[in-house]
């Protein structure tokens, strides 16, 4: 029986992996009437995406055709280097890696720590403690964001990549999420391990971590996905270009270039395809952790 | 009502696996037919192949007067009580009931009526207003027979219902099955795995291993005169002894025993129920067998041990169970004895067998022989 | 002997502190903290600048007479009574629609999902071209039908309801993967028992799999109309708020008085009145849900 029978079937709904449905239903395999449902609503999600790309692939005339013209007569590659000049998206880029990847860790390893200290360590206080970091996670953030802003700027912190990255290294929603994991881990590995002579800590990362592959992948997943795409805070805390994380890069850049559409679009291809073939290769974990982030509730 | 027929039904599985081989069966009007097996022997999915839940690779299916090949389960008129029940959870125990005369449009008082005859057959009348998760395991067992029941279907059909409850439970619960076919004469088709429960409530059981029907029978002549090994070992509680043997010159001999029979000169097995053996027989055939365990259990005593003979499998075997490291030449055998002198291990106690008790088999086909 | 086991629990309560207290640390300060100072502010008068000073309820009282903050919550009202039924319906039906096993729903899962991880500043730029009203893919193909052409973001009545469409397209992946989990969580023995019943198609659905997938929607309904108040990214890019003031929603109009205006004691206030909103909304659709929602075992 599987330990995290939510998951899976999360996991199955994101790859793809089909269900055993009734046997009959097979005689309509090659022509299912489904399709006719199906393609209608994937044109309908696909088809700004793909407009998208055509428009950035296109002259600025072309771009002001009407009606819009669907295959540009040249494909304007030299938009997207014209895009690296005019901006530093590069910059941008780098920034918003660095900026990810250390949150994403952070919260890999803080939240193991802490919640594994909720989840199996008896220690005064860690009921109290529990329930305040539960609350924090039912206050949004508009309530938050000026106090946070003082206090990051009293750290001296702001415009640098350490406002963005600082608050954000061990959030409660990790902590909550491995704690209730970690509880559904049979406890007798751990208690035979510390027989054998492992330390709590050894426990943890010799035990514990190695069992916990898909909910530290779904925590870094959502991880990734909130950091990547975070705005509000960025546009709070960063002003000058070259601190920018790639969505206030290209919301100034959209600013800028209004009437570029051609530009325009061609910067948000960059800016999407790096998530979007990530998503394309892990696409179970980013289910699963969409779905999570959900099912907390 | 409804006698039901299979006709030369194969059922391959898109992985290749074949479930059912060529397997014909007759089910009389108003019978109580177990079938009966290993898991994996194809039972449960002969099942849902009658319950219109799958369909036959090759083969067809008659039910009544209709055949049911492309015919879905609803209008089937069957009725089906899963293994894990499948109770709608977010019903009341009435509404659970009545669901299904509900969808086929059945008029109001009528679904009253049926719901009370039912709900008073089984018990149900203080659960009525209960959820599935409000009602004990035994309980939430009756619901979903009663909401086969309530249908008045033509067969009906059981998918190890008893499994999940505890031993105590089930007694009980085999002799409520039988009362209600007796009362109601519904054709039953039931599958199990338990064979002490196939023998208590079929009319006949269906023996099955690996897709293929082993013997078809009464329960009495299917432990009387098993068609083959798979069926002497399976059927029976303990199981069968079996002993190679040698026959020729009209004789057999296996390990100690010696047995006038003539069936030609070839290897056989011979298979000797526990329950069959006498102690310290004044004539006859007649062997040692020295005593490893003793398990008394009041008025019987079962003794295991190990006489001189080799040993035959017959296919039944549970996988669990730990191969005995034996001396050469030594074969295990268990024996039902009476509770006078109480043997201890270690002793040695002489066993006889009368010769019309004994099974004999081919031991290169496993075919009954005589 | 006593003295050993004293010696043991105290070694548990350093460990757990030990474990848990990065995350602890940064959650408190980084989010306990501002939740407090955030109501302290509420009572006080700051620009961010100069020291605050008290003013005791002033700010609340001023938000009765403020007509900006009115036409913010009735924007955020009409908003969230749109976008939740929307994407919680259509996500049912698409997830209904992707519950099959024919050829290729890998790839109309992944269309559907893709949207979902689009940033919201990506979409918003994607939206901007495609609701363009003069050269826009919308107009063009509602003119086919004979709709049309509509200023969507530059249309003061329609550009709430454009966004509602925009934010509709970029999250229904949410509620789709979360839906889909639940109908593969449904037991199959209860649809075959619902079939050999004699129920069909559109009655196994409605007495089956709908009271079964009650849970979930409740959980999608009070998540998404969370988020739905909490509109701040796409708005800010897409319109501003505007044209005029048609589609300033209460982020929006706080970030613009606390970061912009530098009234950040009365964003505080705002910022909590939006908070005791959600709070009792939430409050009530989980009564609501509650009778409704049948929980199995």
């Amino acid at each position: 029986m599987s330990q995290t029978p939510v998951l899976d079937a999360l996991t199955r709904a994101g790859t793809g992996v089909p269900e055993p449905e009734p046997e009959r239903v097979r005689h309509r395999f090659l022509f299912s009437p489904w399709h006719l449902v199906l393609i209608p609503v994937a044109v309908t999600m696909i088809l700004p995406l793909v407009w998208m790309v055509v428009t950035s692939l296109q002259t600025l005339d072309e771009t002001r055709h009407y009606p819009p013209t669907f295959w540009p007569s040249s494909l304007e590659f030299g938009n997207y280097s014209e895009v690296l000049t005019q901006a530093p998206f590069g910059r941008w880029f780098v920034n918003s890696l660095i900026v990810t990847v250390l949150v994403v860790l952070g919260n890999l390893l803080f939240c193991s720590l802490a919640g594994y200290a909720f989840a199996r360590i008896r220690f005064f206080g860690r009921e109290v403690v529990f329930v305040l970091l539960l609350i924090t996670l039912m206050v949004p953030f508009q309530v938050i964001i000026i106090p946070e802003f003082l206090i990051v700027r009293s750290l001296g912190l702001i415009d640098s990549l350490g406002a963005l990255i600082l608050p954000n290294l061990a959030g409660a929603f990790g902590v909550f999420m491995l704690r209730q994991f970690f509880r559904t881990l049979p406890i007798e590995l751990e208690e035979a391990a510390r027989i054998d002579g492992c330390t709590r800590l050894g426990v943890l990362f010799k035990i514990v971590l190695p069992l916990s592959g898909p909910a530290l992948a779904t925590l870094a997943v959502i991880t990734f996905l909130w950091t990547w795409n975070d705005f509000l805070w960025p546009l709070i805390t960063i002003y000058s270009p070259e601190h920018m994380t790639l969505q206030l890069g290209l919301a100034t850049f959209q600013g800028a270039h209004q009437t570029n559409t051609n530009l325009l679009m061609a910067a948000n291809v960059m800016t999407v395809l790096p998530v979007l073939l990530l998503f394309l290769f892990a696409q179970r974990y980013f289910v699963r952790g969409i779905a999570t982030s959900g099912l907390k509730g | 009502m409804a006698d039901v027929e299979l006709t030369r039904v194969t059922k391959r599985f898109p992985n290749g696996h074949v479930a059912l081989d060529d397997l014909s069966l007759e089910v009389e009007d108003g019978e109580f037919l177990i079938l009966v097996g290993p898991s994996g022997c194809g039972k449960t999915t002969a099942l849902r192949l009658i319950a219109g839940l799958e369909r036959c690779t090759t083969g067809s299916i008659r039910i009544g007067d209709r055949i049911v090949d492309d015919v879905s389960p609803r209008d089937r008129d069957i009725a089906m009580v899963f293994q894990n029940y499948a109770l709608y959870p977010h019903m009341t125990v009435r509404r659970n009931l009545a669901f299904g005369l509900k969808q086929r449009h059945t008029p109001k008082p009528e679904i009253e009526r049926r719901v009370r005859e039912v709900s008073a057959i089984l018990g149900l009348d203080e659960l009525l207003t209960r959820r599935p998760a409000q009602l004990s395991g035994g309980q939430r067992q009756r619901v979903a027979m009663g909401r086969s029941l309530v249908r008045e279907p033509a067969v009906f059909l059981l998918d190890e219902p008893l499994s999940n409850l505890d031993a105590k439970l089930r007694v009980q619960m085999r002799a409520e099955l039988k009362r209600i076919h007796q009362r109601l004469g519904i054709t039953t088709i039931y599958v199990t795995h338990d064979q002490v429960e196939a023998m208590t409530l079929g009319d006949r059981i269906v023996v099955m291993s690996a897709g293929c029907v082993q013997q078809i029978g009464r329960p009495q002549d299917v432990y009387r005169r098993p068609a083959n090994l798979f069926v002497a070992g399976f059927i029976g509680s303990p199981a069968m002894n079996l002993l190679r043997g040698t026959a020729s010159d009209g004789r057999i001999t296996a390990g100690e025993l010696v047995l006038d029979l003539a069936v030609g000169d070839r290897e056989v097995a011979i298979g000797i129920r526990p329950e069959s053996v006498v102690r310290d027989p004044a004539e006859g055939p007649a062997f040692d067998l020295d005593v490893e365990v003793v398990e008394p259990l009041g008025e019987q005593i079962v003794v295991h041990g190990t006489v001189a003979g080799t040993p035959v499998e017959s296919g039944a075997e549970e996988e669990t169970e730990i191969p005995l490291a034996l001396e050469d030449r030594r074969a295990p055998v268990t024996a039902v004895l009476g509770p006078a002198a109480e043997p201890v291990p270690g002793d040695r106690v002489r066993l006889g067998i009368a010769p019309e008790k004994v099974h004999v088999f081919d031991l290169a086909s496993g075919e009954a022989i005589g | 002997m006593a003295i050993g086991v004293r010696r043991a629990l105290r070694s548990d309560h350093v460990a757990g502190w030990a474990f848990a207290f990065p995350a602890v640390a940064l959650i408190v300060v980084f989010g306990l903290v501002p939740i407090v100072w955030s109501a302290v502010l509420s009572f006080q008068k700051s620009n961010l600048l100069a020291p605050p000073e008290w003013v005791g309820l002033a700010n609340y009282r001023a938000f009765t007479k403020d007509p900006f903050f009115k036409e913010s919550m009735i924007h955020a009202a009409i908003y969230t009574a749109l976008f939740v039924p929307l994407s919680v319906t259509l996500g049912l039906l698409v997830a209904v629609a992707l519950n099959r096993r024919i050829r290729g729903i890998r790839w109309y899962r992944t269309a559907v999902f893709v949207p979902v991880v689009v940033s919201t500043i990506a979409t918003a730029i994607v939206f901007l071209w495609v609701f363009d009203p003069h050269f826009g893919l919308a107009n063009w193909l509602l003119g086919k039908v004979g709709l049309g052409p509509f200023g969507f973001f530059e249309s003061p009545d329609g550009a709430l309801y454009s966004v509602v469409a925009m934010t509709v397209w970029g999250w229904i992946g949410f509620d789709v993967i979360i839906f889909l989990a639940a109908l593969q969580g449904i037991p199959p023995e209860l649809v075959e028992a619902a079939e050999i019943d004699g129920a069909r198609t559109w009655g196994i659905f409605r007495n089956v799999t709908l009271p079964l997938l009650g849970p979930v929607t409740l959980f999608l309904v009070v998540w998404s109309s969370i988020n739905a108040l909490h509109l701040f990214d796409e708005v800010f890019l897409a319109t501003n708020g505007g044209p005029g003031t048609s589609t300033l929603v209460p982020v929006l109009y706080l970030y613009k008085l606390a970061f912009l205006q530098g009234i950040a004691g009365y964003a505080a206030a705002i910022a909590y009145v939006l908070f005791a909103a959600i709070l009792v909304l939430t409050v009530v659709q989980l009564l609501i849900g509650k009778r409704m929602v049948h929980y199995a075992s």
